[in-house]
């Protein structure tokens, strides 16, 4: 059981600050992480795995010596963080914690890998100006990205000269504002059918 | 013993022997996937071979084709759950020598896919860990006929050493580092479908080219095929000096 949850995002690898938080030492998880610049969720970003740590108050090795100190005072004993990533596409961490020391179980730690997935492609969606019943449709529906989506993106990255991150959400914003599957958009993308012109909002269809 | 039965030998040995060079030195295990299926389809009669393991979600996630064809009928295995690797995932059995042209009861959609692609029969081999199911590996086939028994124990030879190779990646190996390790092979797989694009629309080329170039940069300079991915994403390799 946990006491809390945060989920931070991250833009061009500097802290943009919580999504949303749970519990009372949340908003102290995400503020010190932001200020400090260490934490479960920044480790988790950087280094692209989990970030674990069972006993804040006993750690094996001090992982974070500003940070650490920061959330044993507010009531947190243990704390996890889980990247928010979809390929190279890095989005953030998902951030969890305990008051009361212990590692996760293995059914928790292979749920908190799917919970991040979940909130991957839930900030995705938002960002792509989704709404919630589209992301809930979405979410329930398409369990996985298709590689062809994948393959999209990269080249819409390049045909806009911008991000995959930036990339992934035009696609996603043009499968809602057209009502059509993601992977569909994809497909024409990757046949060449469809081109995302960097000019102007419109996108033709050769 | 025929020549070209000897030199198979002798390719699955050195094979074997690779890998298990690999398994000492460290390894990225896209890249050994990768090397595994070009291997399964250089010693075996196949056409064509993939590796696939499970997402933390229980559902198969692609790891490694030998050819874009593959990539896309596992990529349909993977979406529809159905199709020889999510039969031997889900059973921990091998599927051998399946005639496509009587598999549309069993696969009624996979089937008339894969025959559209050229290909005539299919096999997967299950990747086991104790008494664990831990991915598969298919092979397919564009010819009828039998699979030789002897090709059968070799193919299964190499998913066990796939097998090992997940062990290996972490000494600590637990469920839980399992878990991570496919999340991040997983991973990886994407970024190499995301720099897939990228190449593509540089270069003009379809995405089965594209991963040609993509493999025979890291090939020709040693490096490892994710690495080569992620240095195109960031922009601090351009397709244009492939």
């Amino acid at each position: 059981m946990m006491s809390g949850a945060v989920i931070m995002l991250v833009s061009d690898d500097a802290p943009l600050g919580s999504w949303c938080t749970s519990g009372e030492a949340s908003g102290l998880m995400e503020e010190a992480q932001y200020t400090l610049g260490e934490g479960p969720c920044i480790d988790a970003y950087d280094l692209e795995c989990p970030a674990i740590e069972p006993d804040l108050a006993n750690p094996e090795t001090v992982r974070w010596p500003a940070f650490s100190p920061v959330l044993l005072r507010a009531g947190a004993r243990a704390v996890f963080g889980f990247p928010l990533r979809i390929g190279a596409v890095r989005l953030g961490a998902l951030g969890l914690y305990r008051d009361t020391p212990g590692p996760l179980t293995d059914d928790q730690h292979a749920d908190a890998l799917v919970v991040a997935d979940v909130a991957t492609r839930a900030v995705l969606a938002l960002q792509a100006n989704a709404s919630p019943s589209e992301l809930a449709t979405e979410i329930e529906t398409g369990a996985n990205l298709r590689f062809v989506v994948h393959q999209a993106c990269g080249m819409v990255a390049v045909q806009l000269s911008v991000s995959l991150t930036e990339a992934l959400i035009r696609l996603r914003a043009y499968s809602f504002a057209n009502d059509r599957p993601i992977a569909e958009i994809a497909e024409d993308v990757v046949a060449r059918r469809l081109h995302f012109d960097p000019d102007s909002e419109e996108i033709y269809e050769q | 013993m025929t020549e070209a039965h000897s030199s198979r030998e002798v390719l699955l040995t050195r094979t074997l022997v690779k890998l298990a060079d690999t398994l000492v030195e460290g390894f990225d295990i896209v890249d050994l996937f990768t090397f595994l299926a070009d291997r399964c389809v250089e010693i075996l009669d196949v056409a064509a071979a993939g590796l696939m393991l499970p997402r933390t979600n229980g559902e198969l996630g692609i790891v490694a084709s030998s050819s874009e064809a593959m990539h896309i009928l596992e990529a349909f295995e993977a979406q529809s759950n159905e199709g020889p690797c999510p039969d031997c995932y889900r059973t921990g059995q091998p599927v051998v020598n399946l005639d496509l042209a009587t598999a549309h009861g069993r696969w009624p959609r996979f089937t008339p896919r894969a025959l559209v692609a050229g290909f005539r029969s299919v096999h997967a081999l299950p990747m086991r860990l104790r008494n664990d199911t831990i991915g598969a590996l298919n092979l397919f086939r564009t010819h009828e006929g039998r699979m030789s028994e002897s090709d059968v124990n070799a193919a299964q030879s190499l998913a066990d050493v796939a097998s090992i190779a997940i062990l290996q990646y972490r000494t600590d190996i637990d469920l839980r580092a399992l878990n991570d390790q496919l999340s991040y092979a997983l991973n990886s797989r994407i970024v190499i479908e995301q720099a897939k694009g990228i190449v593509g629309e540089r270069s003009g080329t379809d995405m089965a080219q594209a991963f040609t170039l993509l493999r025979s940069y890291a090939r020709n300079n040693g490096r490892r095929l994710a690495d080569v991915a992620r240095q195109v994403i960031d922009g601090t390799l351009r397709p244009e000096s492939f």
